[in-house]
């Protein structure tokens, strides 16, 4: 190696030095210390514990709590998800027609995913209200039912609300995404497929969807990760309930951690969380490599 | 079958209007251009066929049949895009099949075709290909692959070649003459290139502004173009034109000025009165090297086969096509002379085609 070669590696290592730094700072020393923590009892007032080892783990495994939260999670996250990207998709593909108002729709449709989650749950809340909620108003009104629904504090009632409030919070992402992706379909496409007897659903099926692949192979992956983890929503909403009916994962972390004062359990739940998570993340990977591999060059 | 009529088609967007009156009558299987400057209609004109954009008035008919209110998958048409527009998450294979898959033919006699497409085209190794894994000459033939194998009617092909360095592009088009004689379909095809046009074409519509010009086989276009914006457009370097004034003459007319002196005389005998005309020359009707006039010549450009000259003479500007070994340079005199079978009289006022040719030698002013 020449001296400017030397030279040069020590000023690469520097450049990335603040960037591994800060690597370490924010994602290594948490994670780690979560691992640590879920091997102790430790009481949370006082952040006092003894070692464990993996006990936490072993009651957990047998926890009715933890099968049934796991289950809500995995069951809002799938429906809430496979409702945001219906929506989203249908609400771009409208948002890119030529119409009236296009762009006063279009910076409006991100009202919900702009609004702060305390207040779009509160005026949920008071919307699905069973006393004076605008929604039981309207449907006694309508004839639809004879006593005010309880929305929020009955199942499945509850956790079609969450599903449902959650599609609406969220769906504005995927129609951010679709539709930047949308706008780049050449128009060429669909005049090559119009005149090649392609009908409307025809071109929608074969131009459009195979060219938002991509783009929903990324917005599924992140929205899924964001669901899963989602807390305050559904915190805010139904806190878990009725009992734990609609309690997910990171709400037993809160449970376990500050309700139960067992922060070393809750540390359990979470790096359990994260091992689910990390299979998503290796499902991805797969698939993007894979189809990296399938002639894209 | 295959024969396409449009009569007084009209475009309009919004105030503009792209296309003008149109009325043109194409034979089946016939070769036809559409040849204009950027922006004067060729497209417009082409997409309305295809139905992408309906005409604001008139009508247009294919085979015989009015197709206004057609929709372009049931028009019998299949387009080649200058963009190509291949479908890019399928293969070669799937592109080419595609619009048989949409007919509903069935999946035996689609490969069938798609198979013998790929053998005319030469596509056959590539058909497991993605049209990003091709160059750009491979795109522009799994395009017309496309096209080919619906068997349409007719044949749109919006400038396909434009695309393609000059090689390629010089290959293409005796490719795509080999191919309009062996499929025998009608062909439409949009250039504003005149090569293209002039070698390919059975008949060329040269269009200005949205109106046509003039529609005429290639050396129709070439010999006797209808007005002065067809004869500025066509032939590289332009014709050489210049102001004269008509004036009656012993057997047919005269016409002058400060440069030369030419009879000239209707086939049908009788010039008409006298008026200010335009009177054009092509650049190999310019004799160089001997001759009753007189030029300077001011830029001299050999091209290898030929030399380009430059010259004043009387105030005009002129360009000849003189042979390689022309020995002239700038600032000389020069002697030179016009065919004078070949010139072109033009109104002077509408710029419209006289019928009046040479009736003689030339003479100097
Ligand atoms: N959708 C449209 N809206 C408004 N004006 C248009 C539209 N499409 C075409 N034009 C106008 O109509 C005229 C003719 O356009 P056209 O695309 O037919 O030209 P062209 O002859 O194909 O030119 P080029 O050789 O550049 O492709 C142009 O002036 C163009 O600006
Ligand atoms: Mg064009």
């Amino acid at each position: 190696m020449s001296r400017l070669d030397r030279r040069y590696a020590w000023l690469g290592v520097l450049l990335i030095a603040p960037t591994v730094l800060i690597f370490c700072m924010v994602i290594v020393y948490p994670l780690v210390s979560a691992i640590y923590l879920s091997l102790f009892s430790i009481f949370t007032p006082t952040l006092t514990g003894h070692w464990v080892g993996f006990a936490n783990y072993a009651d957990l495994v047998g926890s009715h709590e933890f099968w049934r939260s796991l289950f809500n999670t995995a069951l809002w996250t799938v429906l809430t998800l496979v409702l945001q990207i219906a929506l989203g998709i249908a609400m771009a593909l409208m948002l890119h027609q030529n119409m009236v108002f296009r762009s006063l729709a279009r910076s409006l449709i991100l009202f919900p995913y702009f609004v702060s989650t305390v207040v779009a749950v509160l005026v949920w809340r008071w919307l699905f209200n069973d006393l004076y909620g605008i929604l039981n108003h309207l449907m006694l009104w309508a004839g639809m039912f004879s006593a005010p629904i309880d929305w929020l504090g009955t199942m499945p009632n509850a956790l079609a609300s969450i599903v449902l409030v959650g599609a609406w919070k969220y769906f504005p992402f995927v129609v951010i995404a679709v539709l930047a992706r949308l706008q780049s379909i050449p128009e060429q496409l669909y005049e090559a497929a119009t005149i090649d007897g392609a009908g409307a659903w025809s071109r929608f099926t074969d131009v459009t969807l195979p060219q938002l692949r991509e783009v929903l192979l990324v917005v599924v992956l992140l929205r899924a990760i964001w669901d899963f983890k989602e807390f305050d929503l559904i915190y805010l909403l139904t806190g878990g309930g009725p009992v734990i009916a609609t309690q997910t994962l990171p709400r037993m972390v809160y449970k376990a951690a500050f309700g139960l004062n067992q922060m070393g359990r809750a540390a359990a739940v979470a790096v359990s969380m994260m091992l689910v998570m990390l299979a998503f993340m290796v499902v991805y990977l797969r698939i993007a490599s894979r189809r990296e591999r399938e002639g894209r060059a | 079958m295959g024969g396409i009529v449009f009569s007084r088609v009209r475009k309009a967007f919004g105030s503009f209007v792209a296309v003008k009156d149109l009325d043109l009558e194409i034979g089946a299987g016939e070769f036809v251009s559409l040849l204009g400057p950027s922006g004067c209609g060729k497209t417009t004109t082409l997409r309305m066929l295809a139905g992408l954009e309906f005409p604001t008035a008139g009508t247009i008919a294919i085979g015989g049949r009015v197709v206004n209110d057609v929709a372009p998958g049931k028009r019998n048409v299949a387009m080649v895009f200058q963009s190509y527009a291949l479908y890019p998450h399928m293969t070669v294979g799937e592109n080419i099949a595609y619009p048989l898959r949409k007919q509903g033919v069935a999946r035996a006699e689609r490969e069938a075709r798609v198979r013998a497409v790929a053998e005319t085209l030469q596509l056959g190794a590539l058909l497991d290909r993605r049209p990003k894994q091709l160059s750009g000459g491979q795109q522009q033939r799994v395009a017309l692959g496309r096209a080919l194998v619906r068997e349409p009617a007719a044949f749109l092909l919006d400038e396909p070649l434009s695309n393609l360095d000059a090689k390629l592009r010089a290959h293409m088009r005796a490719e795509l003459i080999e191919l309009h004689r062996r499929v025998g379909k009608t062909f439409v095809y949009v250039t504003h290139d005149q090569l293209e046009a002039m070698t390919m074409s059975d008949r060329i519509a040269v269009m200005h502004e949205g109106v046509l010009q003039q529609f005429a086989p290639p050396r129709v276009i070439y010999d006797q173009p209808a007005n002065l914006t067809v004869a500025g457009f066509i032939g590289s370097p332009a014709m050489n034109v210049m102001d004269a004034e008509l004036v009656a003459a012993a057997g047919g007319a005269v016409a002058a000025n400060g440069l030369l002196r030419a009879p000239l005389a209707a086939p049908g005998g009788g010039a008409g009165g006298a008026r200010t005309i335009r009177l054009g020359v092509r650049p190999e009707d310019v004799l160089l090297g001997a001759g009753p006039l007189s030029g300077r010549i001011r830029v001299v450009e050999p091209t290898g086969h030929e030399t380009i000259v430059a010259f004043e003479a009387a105030g005009a500007s002129f360009v000849a096509r003189a042979a390689a070994d022309f020995s002239g340079a700038p600032g000389e005199t020069v002697p030179f002379d016009l065919r004078s079978a070949r010139l072109h009289v033009f109104d002077g006022a509408t710029g419209g085609r006289l019928e009046l040719s040479g009736a003689g030698p030339i003479s100097a002013a």
